[in-house]
């Protein structure tokens, strides 16, 4: 590739990508940010809870389940 | 943090198993040298200290390789390696001599008996407490390692 071919590429590549204009974001995100961080993480499903719930009781009305369990983990 | 995600994933599966390894080895010194109890824990550590942790490890690194195709949620993908688990543990358990099957159930390190009903509910059991584990642990820590 000799240095015409080097600079009609480099028209095309010019040609086919718009130039960026303006970088910079048009208000500050950084408050948006802080406030993400500050909210509150999301709530458990109640149908987790469920879950837990279910396998708590599991476990109490059958005990010998648990180092079953545990040979699983 | 772009670099080598398969390691990560594989770390992060391999985390929760690892943490209770020390759990089993008390219990194992307690059980069996302190207080002499004639239960046979160290045949069934086998499964949980070699197999159990790798395969956690490789079924997160399977659920980053399969994610972008099948979309499926890293919960349910947990509660799905039961199924694998739990024959392949069984098998071992039967061939290392501490799963014996009696004609109403099975009686585990000849100590805790488990009739036939209750295996059924203990496999759904265990399929919710993969769910559960995988959602909130395994997932927190792929979100940590940021691959999720």
């Amino acid at each position: 590739m000799n240095a015409h071919d080097e600079e009609r590429m480099k028209q095309f590549l010019k040609q086919a990508l718009p130039p960026m204009g303006d970088a910079e974001p048009g208000r500050d995100l950084w408050p948006a940010m802080l406030r993400r961080l500050d909210a509150r993480p999301t709530a458990v499903p109640w149908f987790d809870w469920a879950l837990a719930g279910g396998l708590a009781v599991f476990a109490l009305a059958f005990p010998a389940s648990i180092p079953v369990f545990l040979y699983y983990l | 943090m772009n670099t080598h995600p398969y390691l990560r994933a594989f770390l992060a599966g391999t985390f929760v198993p690892t943490l209770i390894l020390p759990l089993f080895l008390t219990v194992f010194i307690v059980v069996r040298l302190i207080l002499q109890t004639p239960i046979p824990i160290e045949r069934g550590l086998v499964f949980p200290m070699a197999l159990v942790p790798i395969l956690w490890a490789l079924w997160n690194v399977l659920w980053l390789g399969s994610h972008s195709r099948t979309h499926l949620p890293i919960g349910p993908h947990g509660a799905l390696l039961p199924l694998l688990l739990m024959p392949a543990g069984a098998i071992a358990a039967s061939c290392l001599g501490i799963l014996g099957l009696g004609a109403h159930g099975v009686t585990w390190f000849h100590t805790w008996y488990l009739p036939y009903a209750v295996i059924a509910p203990c496999f759904l059991a265990a399929l919710a407490g993969y769910y559960l584990v995988w959602k909130y642990i395994v997932g927190f820590l792929n979100q940590t390692l940021g691959i999720a």
